[in-house]
């Protein structure tokens, strides 16, 4: 009887509810220690500063309710699930269908351009118009230069992180930045060096995918990881070039002088704010005419049936390289204009994580789709921006990466394709689940 | 190797760890013949294919295929996009199309120009792209108006049927502009209206197009409709050749697909 009763569905499915919430008080909770171990869930229903402090009085109670509420949520989807589904995508379609229609495309860009124009004068908190360069707008453009490697060329790459690296340490080192001098001793400034951090970035790439892009999924995950290792470890212990741990800090902002004329970035964000806006329209422009050329539909080919390509006189080595160097390029834009525009560089700034979350935008928003991409790395950056701005009551920065992670969690399992997905991503993933595209077979045929 | 062949096949063997799927097989095909392989399930039929298109490496013999310029190229040890690029086009037993891509689309990747970098012009879209975008679909409806597939030139791939795939499979093929077009098992899955319609389309290619084709097939009545010759394989060596009327009577063929030989091939 009692082994009947643990087995069912529904009794695991309510005890997963409380395990959930459970997870959530720990979560909200102080930090623990060695000393008191549970001080994360015994502080959740106490301390003043968590999820369950913002109630006070019966918190046992609000303990229960919220996970039978989670429990119900959970059960009605199972049962109703498809049908919820469909009503959501019905009404999601007729906006979509108006918003297919090319002048109200236009229209919309138009809208968001002015937005994007106007935004610095609406919004005047220092905190925001560093954010929105530092940590929207550059963000955007890493998710843009990521997309081409993961979205359009389906190559899984977990240290992109490098190349931004790369492309900020380029920028250090031929301004004159480093402890290691610069070429042939001359000091270039920033925009000189943009071309040579996308130069350099762009080598590197080539050089890594070279050997490496004949591995399948999981084991070029796997090399790019380490990769991006290898060059944080680079940076952090080879002291006499990179500067080390401390890093270096003195790179030049963004001027120019023309005669009379003299431009220099540096004042405050707002112009900053304008130049990589200007660049990620650029990035914009030029990635989505790349997807729709002969490049995007060998990459979409390859991705589909790797065979199939190859039968059709596709190089996918070629074309893989090609991606990842782009990929690369564009990441080492990305670091060199962080590099001026924050007039340091450190390794610390180069962590795995960094990769990780890079990659989190590009999924979040939708694989493979431009517009996705960027709206999903406004998106995500504003909002961790926003609790680390604003923290609410349970908030701890540490803990930004649970509901960066979760919100993830919830987007794959309502919308695996992402939030505005390319259409033939979606296609992909509607095919595979039935059962119909083949694209990790190999071979096929009466092999012995 | 004389002027008009296109494949010559010497002492082939290909091995899979100790398993020998082509044992020591040579065969010839003459530019501009329908020839066609056949033998029984596991015959090393898909084997072949996969080696005349580089996607097998067999470890003994030669493969030499005579491309548009009357120059000779070795098969064996080279890419399967050089082998594409050279002038060999392949189907594929289970049909692989991009299925999320429309017929369109699949025909037009076969018909663009695989060379070179061009990432900077697909960036800017300079003349040269357009032109060359130009140029992919003008073929692309050609082909598609060639094979029957014009109105559903917009249809998801996935969503045809399965003869309509094997169309689109020969007309991607046909667009990278073959010297010879490798048809694996063309009719499986299709319905007898669709076997009459596809014969005709593989004579067509011939024909018209001046493609040689290369085909295996299960399908005797197809086979014997549209091959000028024939090889037989069996546990990976070439066992018997000839023309339809010969194979038809040969001892050998009908002891290899029926297993007995004297009272099957009374029955048969």
């Amino acid at each position: 009887m009692m082994e009947k009763l643990r087995s069912s569905a529904m009794v695991k499915r309510l005890f997963s509810s409380f395990a959930v919430v459970a997870v959530l008080c720990v979560m909200t909770g102080p930090p623990g220690s060695t000393a008191t171990p549970m001080a994360g869930i015994t502080g959740s229903f106490t301390a003043p500063a968590s999820f369950f402090g913002l109630f006070r009085g019966q918190r046992w109670m609000v303990f229960f309710v919220i996970a039978l509420v989670f429990f119900g949520v959970w059960t009605l989807w199972l049962k109703r699930g498809t049908q919820i589904k469909g009503a959501v995508s019905k009404t999601m379609a007729q906006p979509k269908e108006v918003l297919e229609r090319r002048p109200v495309r236009i229209g919309v860009y138009a809208v968001f351009l002015l937005i994007a124009l106007v935004l610095p004068h609406v919004v005047t908190d220092p905190f925001w118009q560093d954010a929105m360069v530092e940590q929207i707008l550059v963000f955007v453009l890493l998710a843009l230069g990521l997309n081409v490697v993961v979205g359009f060329a389906g190559l899984l790459d977990l240290g992109f992180v490098a190349f931004y690296a790369i492309g900020a340490y380029a920028t250090a080192w031929v301004t004159g930045a480093l402890p290691l001098p610069p070429p042939f001793g001359i000091h270039l400034d920033s925009f000189a060096a943009i071309p040579v951090a996308i130069i350099l970035a762009m080598v590197s790439g080539v050089i890594l995918g070279t050997p490496t892009l004949r591995l399948r999924g999981d084991y070029l995950a796997i090399v790019t990881l380490g990769f991006g290792e290898i060059i944080f470890i680079f940076a952090n212990n080879l002291t006499g070039i990179t500067g080390g741990a401390a890093g270096t800090n003195a790179i030049p902002h963004y001027h120019f002088h023309i005669s009379s004329l003299n431009v220099i970035w540096g004042l405050g964000p707002v112009p900053y704010y304008y130049l990589t806006l200007a660049f990620v329209i650029v990035f914009l422009i030029i990635f989505s005419l790349l997807n729709h050329s002969r490049i995007g539909r060998s990459w979409t080919a390859i991705r589909e049936d790797e065979v199939a390509a190859e039968s059709v006189g596709i190089n996918p080595l070629k074309y893989k390289v090609m991606a990842f160097a782009i990929g690369a390029a564009s990441a080492g834009f990305a670091g060199s204009l962080t590099a001026s525009q924050i007039t340091y560089v450190s390794p610390s700034i180069f962590t795995v994580q960094f990769s990780i979350n890079i990659l989190v935008l590009v999924i979040f928003g939708g694989m493979g789709s431009i517009t996705g991409v960027v709206v999903g790395a406004i998106i995500i950056q504003t909002i961790s921006m926003f609790l680390i701005h604003t923290p609410p009551a349970g908030f701890q920065t540490q803990d930004l990466y649970i509901y960066i992670g979760a919100l993830l969690m919830v987007m794959m399992i309502f919308r695996p394709s992402g939030l505005i997905p390319s259409k033939r991503r979606k296609r992909e993933i509607r095919l595979s689940e039935a059962g119909e595209g083949h694209m990790d077979e190999v071979l096929t045929g009466d092999t012995p | 190797m004389s002027d008009d062949t296109i494949f010559d096949v010497q002492n082939v063997t290909l091995r899979f760890g100790g398993v020998v799927s082509l044992n020591d097989v040579s065969l010839h095909q003459n530019r501009g013949e329908i020839l066609a392989v056949i033998g029984p399930n596991g015959a090393g039929k898909t084997s072949l294919f996969n080696s005349l298109t580089g996607v097998y490496q067999p470890q003994e013999g030669t493969i030499t295929f005579k491309g548009r310029d009357g120059k000779s190229m070795e098969i064996i040890g080279r890419k399967p996009h050089r082998v594409s690029n050279a002038g060999v086009a392949r189907t594929f037993q289970a049909s692989r199309m991009f299925s999320a891509m429309t017929t369109f689309e699949n025909v037009k990747i076969g018909a663009e120009d695989h060379h070179g970098i061009g990432a900077i012009g697909a960036m800017l879209r300079g003349p040269a792209t357009r032109r060359g975008e130009h140029e992919s679909d003008e073929r692309t409806i050609e082909l598609l108006d060639f094979v029957g597939l014009r109105e559903r030139a917009n249809v998801i791939s996935s969503s045809l049927s399965y003869g309509d795939r094997r169309r689109l499979e020969i007309a991607r093929g046909l667009a990278t502009d073959p010297q010879v077009l490798l048809l694996d098992e063309p009719a499986a899955g299709t319905n007898p209206a669709e076997k009459i319609q596809l014969t005709s389309l593989i004579r067509r290619v011939r024909d018209e197009m001046g493609v040689s084709i290369l085909l295996i097939e299960h399908d005797m009545k197809l086979i014997m409709a549209l091959a000028e010759r024939l090889y037989v394989l069996n546990f990976g060596s070439v066992i018997a050749t000839g023309t339809p009327d010969e194979i038809r009577s040969n001892p050998a063929v009908v002891d290899a697909y029926l297993g007995t030989s004297a009272d099957a091939a009374k029955g048969a």
